[in-house]
C-alpha cells in the first residue's frame, strides 16, 4: 500500500513527516509480527514439544522453552519406528511421484495449450471435472482396483495412481497460454518440430510454474496418508506419515506426544528444504498463474 | 555321454523341483494391538509358531487403531481379506452378522484351556466364529499420594460412589488443578452403573417395552453426572484436548475409572499408585472386555490360518510373551500364566482384575445394537451439557428405544 508512495517520502518535508510514517510503520510492524506470530508458534511449540520428556508435555502453565531440555523423543522415536526406511519410502515415492507428475502433466498441458486436435476442449472439460470428485471419494474403489492389479504393498501402488494429476496440468496449460506465440513461431521458422518447441522454448520459459509445481506434488505427496494407509501396510513399503500414524494411541493407551511431534519436526525438514529450493520461483509462478496451492 | 546328461536333466528337475515341494502357505494376519509396542513381541510368537508349522509362512500387516476398521471394512469389500484378523469385542456381532468369518468349530483344539466365558463371548447364534485372544476389565486406579495429601484413607473393595464423592471433594481442595474423580458419563459406563444400581434395567424382561426412564435409572444417571456438576471431574470444555488418562499420569487427578489396559501407560508415573476394584452403587458389577482373533470366511488357507489364529490365541508361548511384556491378559484359565502377571508391580494390588470379573456385566444387546448406543449416548451428552435433565433425557431415550425393539 504505501510501498508505492515511499520514493517520494525524502523529498516531503522533515518535520511532521516522519512521525507519521514511524506511526504506520510501527502499526504495520506490528500487524506483520503478529501474522508472523500465529504462523510460527504451532511450528515453535511442536519443535520445543518434541524436545520434552513425556512428564513435562502436560505441565501447567506451559512452557515454551523446555527444561529439561532432552533429544529422547527423537531417540525413542528411533526404537519404535525403522525411520531410515520409512524416511526413504516416503522420499523415494515423493520424488517419483513429483518426476511423473510433472513430466505427464507438461506435455498434457503442451497438448492442451498448443497443439490443434479435434475435441481438445473436451477432453480437457472432462479432464478438469475430475478435480471436482474429491479424492475421499475415490480412495475405495482405487484400493479395489490396485488388490486386483496385485499391488497391494508395493512403491508401484504408491506411485502410479498419483502420476495424473489434472490441477497440474490445468497449472501448467494456464502457464503455457501465457507465454507469446512468437517465441514458437520463431522457432518454428528455423525449423524446430513440436518436440524441440516442448524441450527448448516452452519448459525453460515455464520454470516458475514448474517450480511451483514441484513443490506442490512433492508436498501433497509427502504428507499423503489416507491412500497409503490403504496400500501400504508392511514395513518395507509403508511412508512416513502412516508409520506415525501408529504413534497416535487409540482410546487405551496414552498418546507420546512427543514422540510424535519429533516425527511431525522430521517430516516438515523436507519440505522447508524443497520450500526454501524452489521459493524464487515458487511465489512468481503463483503469481503468474493466479492460483493457490 | 547320455549319462553325463542324465545327470544334468536330474540336476534340473531337482533344482526346479525342490523349491515346489518346500513350498510354504502364507497366512497374512491383520492386527492392529501390535505396532508399535508389540511388533518385536508378535514376531517371537510368528518364530514359534512358524517352527511348529515350518510349511506356513504369516505375513503381519499393522494399522492404527483409529483406522484398522475402515481398512479391515475396505479388505472384505474388495474381496481380498486377510486370512486372519483382529477384532474386539464390540465389533464382534456386525462383522459375524455379516457371514465375515469361517466356522472355526471344526479346527478348534478341545484341549486349548480357554476361558469358558470368553469363549462363549466370540459365538454367534451357537457358532464359534473366533477365538478370544485377550480380556480386560475396568478398574479404579487412584494417586496414592493425593489420598496421602489429603489425609484421606485409601479405597477399598467395600466403598461405594458416596465415598467416591466424599474423598474426591477432599482431593479437589488440594487445589484449583487437582481433580477429585474421572468416570467416564456415556453409553458403556451407564450400563454398568445400572448393573451396580441393581434396579436399573433398560429393558423389559420379555424385551418388548424399554424401561430406561425408571427412578433407578434416572438416580443412576444424576450420580453419574453429579461428580462433574459438584466440580469434582473436569467436562470436556476443562480438559481442553487433554485426556482424562493423561490427566491422571501427570498427577493432577485423584481416582480414574478405566481399563487394566492403561497400566503400562501408567507404570511410569512419577507418583505412587494403586487399583481397586470399581465402586458399588447397591452392588459390584464390573465390564468384562475382549479381543479375539478370527479367520476369514474366504481364505484360501483355512487350515493353516485357523493353526495360527488357534496358536495365538491359546499357546504357552503367546501367553508367556503377552504377561510378560504387559501386552493385555491371554484368556486363558491357566493360573500358571497369572503368577508372573500378578508379581508385576505397580498396582500392588493387581489381584483386583480377577475380583473384578467375578461380576462381569455385558451390554444389553439387540439387533439395532448400534443405533441405540448412539441415541443413549446422544441424550447423555446433552444432559452432560446441561441442556435437559436426567429425567428429560431418559423419556426420551424410552421413545427412542421403543421404536427401535418395535417388531
Amino acid at each position: 500500500m504505501n510501498l508505492s508512495r515511499s520514493p517520494s517520502l525524502p523529498i516531503r518535508t522533515n518535520t511532521s513527516t516522519p512521525a507519521r510514517i514511524s506511526v504506520r510503520r510501527v502499526l504495520l510492524y506490528a500487524v506483520m509480527i503478529a501474522l508472523v506470530a500465529i504462523m510460527v508458534i504451532p511450528f515453535a511449540w511442536m519443535l520445543s514439544t518434541s524436545l520434552k520428556a513425556q512428564q513435562y508435555i502436560l505441565e501447567t502453565p506451559p512452557r515454551l522453552f523446555p527444561n529439561p531440555l532432552t533429544m529422547e523423543s527423537y531417540t525413542g522415536l528411533a526404537e519404535r519406528i525403522d525411520l531410515a526406511r520409512v524416511v526413504f519410502n516416503s522420499g523415494f515415492v515423493a520424488i517419483a511421484t513429483t518426476i511423473g507428475q510433472i513430466v505427464i502433466s507438461a506435455m498434457a498441458a503442451y497438448a492442451f495449450a498448443r497443439l490443434q486436435w479435434r475435441g481438445r476442449n473436451l477432453v480437457f472439460t472432462l479432464y478438469l471435472a475430475t478435480m471436482m470428485v474429491p479424492s475421499v471419494v475415490m480412495v475405495i474403489p482405487q484400493f479395489i482396483l490396485i488388490r486386483q492389479l496385485g499391488w497391494v504393498n508395493t512403491y508401484t501402488a504408491l506411485i502410479v495412481p498419483s502420476l495424473f494429476n489434472a490441477f497440474g496440468t490445468f497449472l501448467l496449460r494456464q502457464s503455457f497460454l501465457g507465454l507469446p506465440k512468437d517465441f514458437e513461431e520463431a522457432a518454428f521458422v528455423d525449423g524446430a518440430n513440436p518436440f524441440t518447441i516442448f524441450f527448448r522454448i516452452m519448459l525453460p520459459l515455464n520454470m516458475p510454474a514448474i517450480a511451483t509445481l514441484t513443490v506442490l506434488s512433492f508436498m501433497g505427496s509427502w504428507n499423503s496418508y489416507l491412500f497409503p494407509l490403504f496400500v501400504a501396510r508392511k514395513e518395507e513399503v509403508i511412508t512416513l506419515p502412516v508409520a506415525l500414524g501408529v504413534l497416535q494411541a487409540g482410546p487405551r493407551a496414552l498418546t507420546e506426544w512427543n514422540l510424535v511431534m519429533a516425527g511431525a519436526v522430521i517430516t516438515v525438514l523436507p519440505i522447508l528444504i524443497v520450500y526454501l529450493l524452489a521459493q524464487k520461483w515458487f511465489v512468481q509462478g503463483v503469481v503468474s498463474s493466479g492460483i493457490k496451492g | 555321454m547320455f549319462r553325463k546328461l542324465f545327470l544334468v536333466g536330474l540336476l534340473v528337475l531337482a533344482i526346479g523341483i525342490v523349491p515346489a515341494l518346500a513350498q510354504t502357505t502364507t497366512v497374512r494376519y491383520f492386527t492392529f494391538s501390535a505396532a508399535p509396542d508389540h511388533l518385536e513381541d508378535l514376531d517371537t510368537i510368528i518364530a514359534a509358531f512358524e517352527e511348529a508349522n515350518p510349511d506356513v509362512n504369516v505375513e503381519v500387516e499393522t494399522a492404527p487403531f483409529a483406522d484398522y476398521f475402515t481398512l479391515l471394512q475396505a479388505d472384505i469389500v474388495s474381496g481380498d481379506a486377510p486370512d486372519v484378523f483382529e477384532l474386539n469385542y464390540e465389533n464382534f456381532v456386525t462383522y459375524a452378522a455379516n457371514g465375515t468369518m469361517l466356522d472355526l468349530s471344526s479346527y478348534l483344539d478341545a484341549a486349548a484351556p480357554f476361558y469358558p466365558r470368553a469363549l462363549e463371548a466370540f459365538q454367534y447364534e451357537g457358532v464359534q466364529l473366533a477365538l478370544p485372544a485377550t480380556f480386560s476389565t475396568v478398574l479404579m486406579f487412584y494417586n496414592a499420594d493425593l489420598f496421602d495429601a489429603a489425609g484421606i484413607d485409601y479405597p477399598t473393595v467395600d466403598w461405594t460412589w458416596d465415598d467416591v464423592h466424599i474423598a474426591a471433594t477432599a482431593i479437589r481442595a488440594l487445589g484449583d488443578d487437582t481433580w477429585g474423580v474421572y468416570s467416564g458419563v456415556q453409553f458403556w459406563e451407564f450400563y454398568k452403573k445400572a448393573a451396580q444400581n441393581g434396579e436399573c434395567q433398560f429393558f423389559n424382561e420379555d424385551m418388548t417395552e424399554s424401561t430406561i426412564n425408571s427412578q433407578a435409572c434416572v438416580d443412576t444417571l444424576n450420580m453419574m453426572t453429579s461428580f462433574m456438576t459438584d466440580g469434582l471431574m473436569p467436562t470436556a470444555a476443562q480438559l481442553s484436548g487433554v485426556s482424562d488418562g493423561d490427566l491422571f499420569a501427570s498427577g493432577k487427578l485423584g481416582m480414574i475409572v478405566t481399563g487394566i489396559w492403561m497400566i503400562p501407560a501408567f507404570s511410569e508415573a512419577p507418583f505412587n499408585w494403586d487399583v481397586e476394584v470399581e465402586p458399588m452403587i447397591n452392588q459390584h458389577a464390573n465390564h468384562f472386555f475382549a479381543n479375539g482373533v478370527a479367520v476369514s470366511a474366504t481364505t484360501s488357507v483355512p487350515e493353516a490360518a485357523a493353526a495360527w489364529a488357534q496358536f495365538l490365541a491359546s499357546s504357552e508361548v503367546a501367553a508367556n510373551v503377552r504377561v510378560e511384556s504387559s501386552w493385555e491378559l491371554p484368556a486363558l484359565n491357566e493360573p500358571a500364566y497369572f503368577e508372573s502377571y500378578l508379581s508385576q508391580t505397580p498396582p500392588a494390588n493387581r489381584a483386583a482384575v480377577f475380583t473384578a470379573l467375578e461380576n462381569p456385566v455385558t451390554p444389553p444387546v439387540i439387533v439395532r445394537q448400534s443405533e441405540m448406543q448412539d441415541t443413549v449416548n446422544a441424550l447423555i451428552t446433552r444432559v452432560v451439557d446441561g441442556e435437559i435433565t436426567a429425567q428429560e433425557a431418559l423419556d426420551q431415550a424410552k421413545v427412542e428405544l421403543d421404536a427401535l425393539i418395535a417388531p
